[in-house]
Parts: structure tokens; C-alpha cells; sequence
């Protein structure tokens, strides 16, 4: 991975990817996402399942520079792999989480065949869904699409509300994970 | 290529939806839904560069916002269930049974 | 515009100002300390006293008023208006409505300063007066309003505050059934009003629905719908005036405090019948029949009344049935179309009857509440004043020649005899003697002979100026009333018919000079004979006599209450119990009751999917969403 940024980082400067190239890495990404995703189903502890969770972050934004969006790039990195799921972990961590304490899930792989049986006529219709779609090619646009003053501008022009409003809700987390998670006085 | 993006944004979203709806595990099941949330994301990117309009990072972003606020509760809430039953099965709420 | 005038409607807002204030007072101060009974008395007679001024100002402001536009009108503001239906919540004083306010707050001043005397000590003494300013303040608004609906707020308000005031005592059972009754028995009759109401303007309300227009109009009515319509006012007038079949909440309304009695009976209720009456005569007038109806239910009603009146041992009770009978006669006139001689006798009767109402209640004040003339005897020397006061009252009510009730009733007589109805007239004059001998059997009884119960005798005194004073004034009116209206026999002009004619429909027959003094001469004697059969038999200590044959008949009232009883209170119970006991659980119940069985089986069918887990909920999302996947995967190609 940390060879792929760089390398990523040095062909969109230079403007141009070649499309197999382009086709190669979302061939690799992918293929790394969905293993990791269902290793995160798969997977009885939930520190094997976080680890999992991480790949398949990682490699999404992998695919979001793909798709040249290099600020999401960098957030996905930044706040989900590092910020968010280190908390994860911390958390799983901190409670001390042996084997024996995990539900038993016994007929767990029962439970996901059917569970596969029952969403795949969901999958099925997406996919017919997005098959309507014209098809494009995502080469790489260059001209600052997706860099942090342009997407800056959209925020904070277009969506300023809706941005201001995210704000509220994330105070108000924060007010109700200290509510929750504190320690409460005796009565 | 869109379409290779967007089935693949399908898959995960599904995959999310399994581990939710098979899984008794409660960090699993609320990793499942941040995978989700990954999975919409990446099709939010992806009409981005399809209509070629940063709309859609916006509002990956904000889902990313919503994704933090969701774990800091949840995560406190899990804490909080830990400590009163000691376990993290899902199954041990049964309050709605008829 | 000069006929609009704003302070009309302060006449009933003083005693109901008066009603709100000393019912709050009341009712924040009766759990913890109470303000004196003085503040009540006085707060209490303010609302009425500045009633009778702004009556008196309105009636000398009517009097300055040419005698064919003589009405004042203040619509306060549109109360509903529902298609042709326009509902002004407004007020008319005219010449027949400004005589009754101008009697009716004054008698009802005076008893209500008479009451602060009577209720001296009692329990719940707030309370009383701010029922007691109600009641006169509905009164007044059934007087004064300009319209069917408006007349129909003060008429159920008089209902509501008769039934409180009955039960007023509430502790003991029985009263609490004699206000039952008399709501009950008001319902009845409130009814037939609503329904004479509906069909009135069915009829001709469409072009407004106050006495103005309706009296317009009133010539559009078809003499068949005439007929209904007077029929069931008059059936709302039975139940509030106490006619025939209606009458038997009266006497059992004696269950009240005695000042109440003489409210009723006197100044608000009962006469709001007569008075509803005389406010339509411009239909009464149109429908002879009906008329004719009314006539004869007033008379016969007197006459059973005077024949209860006469057997009873109660004072109060005989008073009550000398009102059930007087109120009889006033119906017989509006009946006959001798509106103003029916007014006439309310107004009359109202200073009479209050007299003697208040006079038995400083009887009974004086006895400690002792009602029964066979206890009493030889007051006389006790309490001259009231003595005095209740002879006064007693030859009014009897008809003594130049007293007050002599001159209304004579009016009455006459008009029935003048109008070709011998039958009532010839009724008429034997009530009269019947009047005679039971109004001087009480008194005699009360204050002549000897007494009977030599304890309660020496105890006795006569009551505190505050109670004798409104007596003597009450005497005076009593005494002195029926000059108001002196016909040209006796040299004068009927001033009080004048003055009512423009409100009425009615014509004075011109008939000779002898038909009146035979009519006068038949009273005169009736009333001889009547007090000389009592003077003989109760004078000089007579003692209780054992009813026997139609005598104990009359004693028990004929047994009606009994019968109304087996007739109609009992059939309706059983059929209440059978339909409780079969109908609705078999009948009507059933198919609900198996809805509601079907309903719970199939909610337990279903309960199996509420497992209960959060994740089997989302299972079911999933499924759902397939289904509908499946189905919408069909449109796309």
C-alpha cells in the first residue's frame, strides 16, 4: 500500500493513467475489498472482523483516487482508517474481549447461505439497475477535480446548511456518548 | 467501468446487509452497517466522476460525518451493554416480543 | 336608532355579575375561613337592587316613548348563524317585558333581603345567594331576550337553578329527589318548547328569528302548524308554569328553603310559562283552537289544585297548590285571549304570593322549622306583623273586593264570561270560593284558636327587620296592586292593559255593563261563602280531622303521583332492565363481541413473528425488499 500512494499520487500529477493500468488496480482493489468485507462477516472474533473492516477501507480509497477524488481519498484514509476504526479497535480492546463471552452463533453459516439466498434477488435487481447505465470510462481528470479547493468551494457555497447542520448532529453525539458512556451518579 | 464501481458498490452494500441481518455479534453487525455506509459512499464517488460534479464528495463526506457520530454512540452504547450483562450478543434484547 | 339602547342587558349581567362573585368567593373560601355572612347578604343584594333601578329607567325611558313605537332593542352580538338561521344574542324591552323585569327585580330584591334575614347561620351560605343571583339573572335574560333562543337560555337557566335551590339541603335525600323531579319534569316540557321552536321556524323562521320578524310573519302560518306549535310551546309552558299533566314538581319543590319557594313561585319560573304565552299571543292569537286548549288546562288545573289545596297540612304545600291553582287561572285567560288580564294576575300575584311565601317562612323561622298547621294556632298575639302581612296577602289571594288579586282576577273572570266561555267562568267562580275557604283555613289555623303545640308556641317571635320589612312593603303592593289597572267600573282607565297593548294580540270585547257586575257579584259571593265555610269550621280551634272517602282522596292528591308512578316510571324501568338485561348483551352485543373474539384470535395468529429480536425485524425488511425487487425486476429489461 504504501508503495501504491506514492506511485498513484505521481501519475495523476503527471495527467495521465494508462486504462489498463486504471483496470488492473480496480481489478486488484476490488477483489481486496470484497475479500475483506467477507472477512468481516465471516470472522467469529470481532478484532479478526475489525482487521478485516480496515482492508476493505483502505482499499476503497484506493478506489475513490481511481475515480479522482483525492480529497475523499485522503478523509477515507484519515478519518475512517485512522480516526474511526482505531476507535473501533481501541474499544475492542478495552473490553477485554475473550472467546468465551462471544455469542455462540452456532448455525451461523446456516444463517448467512439463507441470509445470501434472501438479499440476492435485491443484488440482482441493482445490478440490472446500474446495467441500464451508459457506460464511461473514468480516466482521470486532472484539472483539480476533487482537490480540496474545489470541493471546499461546493461545501461551502452549496451545501453550507446542510454542512452547519452535520455540525449539530455531531455535538449532539458527542453530548450523547459522554450522557451514556459516563459514569453515573449514585443515587 | 462505472458499472464495475457500482456492482461493486452493490456487492459490499450486500455483503453489509448479510453480516447485519446473519450475524449475532454486536461490533459485527455494527461494522456491517459502516461497511454499508462505505458501500453508498463509493457510489456517491462514483456518480461524482460519472456527471463530473463534486456534489457527491460532499455528501461523502458528510455520510463519513454521520459514520463518526454513529460509532461514538454506538461504541458507548455497546459499552454500556457490556457492563450490564457482560455479553455482546444481540439476542439477549427481546423486549418487543409479542 | 332610537329604539337601540346599550344598557338593556345590564338588567340580567348585575345578578349574574352578583352569581360570579359570590360563587368564587364561595368557592375559595368555604374550605378554610369564611368571610361573614353580612358581606354575602349585602353583595348578594346589590345585583338585584341596581337591576330594579336600570328596569326602572327603562321603563320611564319607555314611557317618554310615543304608545305605538314603544320598544328599545340592544342585539349584544350574532350569537350563530347557520343557513336562514341568523341567532342574535340581543335584548327587547318593550311594554310587556319592561312591566315583568320592573316586578320581577323588585319582588325578587325583597326576597333576596328577606333571605340574608331567613338563611341567617345556615350552612352554605355563599352558595345560596350566587344561586339565588342566577336564578334571577336567567329570569331576566328569558324576559328580555329579543328572540325564541335567547328566551330558551334564561328558561333552561331557571330550570338549572330550581333544581339546585330545590336540593339545596342536599343531605337529605328526599330533597335531592324533589329537585329530580322538578328537572326532570322541566325536561318534559323543555322538549315540547324545542320542538314548538323547530317548527316555528320551519315554518316562518326564515325571515329572522326574533319576535320582530316572527311577529310579521306570523301571518304566514298555516293554521294546522299553528296549531302544532302552539301546542308544544304550551306543552314547555306546562312543565315550567306547573299545568296539567305536568304540575307535580311544584308542591314537592316546597323541599327547598322557604325564600326560594317564594321565588319561584312569585317573581321567576312558574310565570315565565304565562309569560311566554302573552310573548306569542301574536300565534296564540291566530289559533283560537289552541287557545281554547290552554283555557281549559289552565281552569281544570285550578280546580285541581284548589281541591289539593284544600286537604293539605303543610303550609307551604297549600301555598303551592294555591300557585299550581292561581297559575291555572292565568292560563285560562291568556287562553281566552285576555292576554294583559293574565299578566295582570302574574304581576299581582306576584306581590301576594311573595308575601305569603315570606310570611310562612317567618312561621316557619319562628316555629324552628315547623310546617304543619295542625301544630300551630294562636300566632296572632306572637307575630302581629306578620300577621298583620299575611291577612293582607291572604284576602288578595282570595279575592277580597278592592284588594289586588280581587281586580286581576275579577279581570280574568269576566273576560271568560264577556268571551262567551261560561263553562270556565262558571269553573272559575267556584275556584275562587275554593281559594277563599283554603287560604283562611291556613290562616285561621296559623294564627286564630288556640295553640296546639304550646311549646313551640312559647318559643315563637316575631322575626328580625330584615325579614319584616320586605312583608310590609310586599303588603303594601299586595294591598294597593290592583289600582294599576282599575277597570271603568270603579272609575279607572285599565292602565295596565293600555300600557301592555302594543306587545299583544288582543281585543277587548265591548260587551254591557252588566255581564261585568254579575261576574263581579258571582266572585264576591264565592269568596263570602268560601270564608264563612272556613271561618266556621277553623276559627275557634278546630282539631286534625281523619280524611275519609273523597276527602282523603283529595288529601293524597288523587293518588297521581302514585299513578304517574305505576304508568309511566315504572314501565320505562322495566323496559330499561329488560333491555340491559337482554337486548344488549344478546341482541346488539354479539356481533361485536365476535368481531372483537375474531380480531384477538387473529392477533395471536400473528403474535409467533414478533420474536422480538431486532435482527429478525431486519430479516423481515430483507425479505420484503426482495419481494418487491422480484416484482420490479420484472419492468426492466
Amino acid at each position: 500500500m504504501k508503495l501504491l500512494v506514492p506511485f498513484l499520487k505521481k501519475t495523476i500529477r503527471k495527467g495521465a493513467l494508462d486504462i489498463m493500468v486504471a483496470e488492473w488496480l480496480f481489478t486488484a482493489f476490488s477483489i481486496v475489498a470484497v475479500l475483506g468485507s467477507a472477512g468481516l462477516v465471516l470472522s467469529r472474533h470481532p478484532m479478526n472482523g475489525a482487521m478485516s473492516l480496515i482492508i476493505t477501507i483502505i482499499s476503497l480509497a484506493g478506489l475513490y483516487a481511481l475515480l479522482s477524488a483525492k480529497l475523499i481519498f485522503a478523509l477515507q484514509l484519515i478519518v475512517y482508517a485512522g480516526a474511526i476504526m482505531s476507535l473501533m479497535l481501541f474499544i475492542i480492546m478495552f473490553l477485554n474481549i475473550q472467546i468465551k463471552d462471544l455469542p455462540e452463533e452456532k448455525g451461523r453459516f446456516l444463517y448467512l447461505i439463507g441470509g445470501a439466498v434472501l438479499i440476492s434477488p435485491f443484488a440482482a435487481f441493482l445490478i440490472k439497475v446500474v446495467k441500464t447505465l451508459p457506460e464511461s470510462q473514468t480516466t482521470i481528470i486532472g484539472n483539480g477535480f476533487g482537490g480540496v479547493n474545489e470541493v471546499g468551494l461546493v461545501l461551502f457555497q452549496e451545501w453550507l446548511l446542510p454542512f452547519e447542520i452535520i455540525s449539530i448532529l455531531l455535538l449532539v453525539a458527542l453530548l450523547g456518548a459522554v450522557v451514556l458512556a459516563g459514569k453515573r451518579r449514585l443515587k | 467501468m462505472i458499472q464495475d464501481y457500482l456492482i461493486l458498490s452493490i456487492i459490499l452494500f450486500c455483503i453489509g446487509m448479510l453480516g447485519v441481518i446473519s450475524r449475532r455479534n454486536v461490533f459485527t453487525v455494527f461494522m456491517s452497517i459502516e461497511l454499508m455506509l462505505n458501500a453508498a459512499n463509493l457510489a456517491f464517488v462514483t456518480f461524482a466522476r460519472l456527471h463530473e460534479s463534486m456534489d457527491g464528495h460532499v455528501l461523502a463526506m458528510m455520510v463519513m460525518a454521520v459514520a463518526a457520530a454513529e460509532a461514538a454512540l454506538v461504541l458507548a452504547v455497546i459499552i454500556l451493554i457490556n457492563k450490564h450483562k457482560g455479553k455482546l450478543d444481540t439476542n439477549i434484547f427481546s423486549l418487543l416480543k409479542g | 336608532m332610537e329604539h337601540i339602547n346599550t344598557y338593556i342587558g345590564l338588567v340580567p349581567l348585575f345578578p349574574l355579575i352578583g352569581a360570579l362573585v359570590l360563587g368564587l368567593m364561595h368557592m375559595l373560601t368555604c374550605k378554610t375561613d369564611k368571610y361573614p355572612d353580612k358581606l354575602y347578604g349585602i353583595i348578594a343584594c346589590i345585583g338585584p337592587i341596581l337591576a330594579f333601578c336600570v328596569s326602572l329607567i327603562l321603563f320611564f325611558k319607555l314611557r317618554g316613548m310615543p304608545a305605538d313605537s314603544r320598544y328599545l332593542i340592544h342585539d349584544v352580538f350574532t350569537w350563530f348563524a347557520v343557513g336562514d338561521l341568523h341567532v342574535t344574542m340581543g335584548f327587547l324591552a318593550d311594554p310587556l317585558s319592561s312591566l315583568m323585569i320592573l316586578f320581577v327585580t323588585f319582588i325578587g330584591s325583597l326576597i333576596h333581603i328577606y333571605s340574608a334575614g331567613y338563611m341567617a347561620g345556615e350552612e352554605n351560605f355563599g352558595k345560596y345567594f350566587a344561586y339565588l343571583n342566577l336564578f334571577l339573572g336567567s329570569m331576566l335574560i328569558l324576559v328580555l331576550g329579543s328572540g325564541p333562543v335567547v328566551m330558551f337560555v334564561g328558561w333552561e337557566g331557571v330550570g338549572l337553578c330550581s333544581y339546585l335551590l330545590i336540593s339545596f339541603y342536599c343531605k337529605d335525600t328526599d330533597n335531592v329527589l324533589a329537585g329530580n323531579k322538578a328537572f326532570i319534569v322541566n325536561r318534559i316540557g323543555d322538549l315540547g318548547f324545542v320542538l314548538g321552536m323547530s317548527f316555528l321556524f320551519w315554518a316562518i323562521g326564515s325571515g329572522g328569528f326574533d319576535y320582530h320578524s316572527l311577529r310579521e310573519n306570523a301571518h304566514h302560518l298555516a293554521p294546522s302548524v299553528g296549531l302544532i306549535v302552539c301546542l308544544l310551546l304550551f306543552v314547555g309552558a306546562c312543565g315550567k308554569s306547573a299545568q296539567i299533566p305536568l304540575f307535580v314538581w311544584l308542591p314537592d319543590a316546597m323541599a327547598g328553603p322557604t325564600p326560594v319557594s317564594a321565588l319561584i313561585h312569585a317573581a321567576t319560573m312558574v310565570t315565565a310559562g304565562v309569560y311566554m304565552v302573552a310573548r306569542f299571543s301574536f300565534i296564540y292569537a291566530h289559533v283560537p283552537t289552541a287557545g281554547t286548549i290552554i283555557a281549559w288546562v289552565g281552569i281544570l288545573t285550578a280546580l285541581l289544585a284548589a281541591f289539593f289545596g284544600m286537604f293539605q297540612k303543610d303550609i307551604k304545600k297549600i301555598l303551592a297548590y294555591s300557585t299550581v291553582s292561581q297559575l291555572g287561572y292565568m292560563f285560562a285567560a291568556v287562553g281566552i285571549t285576555a292576554y294583559s288580564a293574565g299578566i295582570f294576575h302574574v304581576f299581582t300575584h306576584a306581590f301576594f304570593k311573595a308575601l305569603l311565601f315570606l310570611g310562612a317562612g317567618s312561621v316557619i323561622y319562628a316555629l324552628h322549622h315547623q310546617q304543619d298547621v295542625w301544630k300551630m294556632g294562636g300566632l296572632k298575639e306572637k307575630m302581629p306583623t306578620t300577621y298583620k302581612t299575611m291577612m293582607i296577602g291572604a284576602l288578595a289571594l282570595a279575592g277580597c273586593p278592592l284588594f289586588s288579586g280581587f281586580f286581576s282576577k275579577d279581570e280574568i273572570l269576566f273576560s271568560a264570561l264577556a268571551t262567551g266561555h261560561t263553562g270556565i267562568w262558571a269553573i272559575g267562580v267556584l275556584v275562587a270560593g275554593m281559594t277563599a275557604y283554603y287560604t283562611f283555613r291556613m290562616i285561621f289555623l296559623v294564627f286564630h284558636g288556640k295553640p296546639r303545640d304550646q311549646k313551640a308556641f312559647d318559643h315563637a317571635h316575631e322575626p328580625p327587620a330584615v325579614m319584616t320589612v320586605p312583608l310590609i312593603i310586599l303588603a303594601i303592593g299586595a294591598a294597593f296592586a290592583g289600582v294599576l289597572n282599575l277597570p271603568s267600573l270603579f272609575g279607572g282607565s285599565l292602565a295596565v292593559s293600555h300600557w301592555l297593548a302594543p306587545s299583544l294580540v288582543e281585543h277587548h270585547p265591548h260587551v254591557s255593563v252588566w255581564i261585568e257586575i254579575t261576574a263581579i257579584l258571582a266572585s264576591v259571593i264565592a269568596f263570602a261563602i268560601g270564608i264563612t265555610i272556613a271561618y266556621k269550621k277553623f276559627a275557634d280551634g278546630a282539631v286534625e280531622p281523619e280524611f275519609s272517602g273523597f276527602a282523603k282522596w283529595g288529601a293524597n292528591k288523587f293518588y297521581i303521583d302514585e299513578l304517574y308512578n305505576c304508568v309511566i316510571v315504572q314501565p320505562y324501568k322495566t323496559t330499561g332492565s329488560l333491555i340491559s338485561a337482554f337486548i344488549e348483551p344478546k341482541v346488539t352485543d354479539l356481533p361485536i363481541k365476535f368481531f372483537t373474539w375474531l380480531y384477538k384470535k387473529l392477533g395471536a395468529s400473528f403474535k409467533v413473528f414478533q420474536v422480538g429480536y431486532v435482527r429478525v425485524y431486519a430479516i423481515y425488511m430483507v425479505i420484503g425488499l426482495s419481494l418487491m425487487s422480484l416484482f420490479l425486476s420484472q419492468t426492466i429489461n
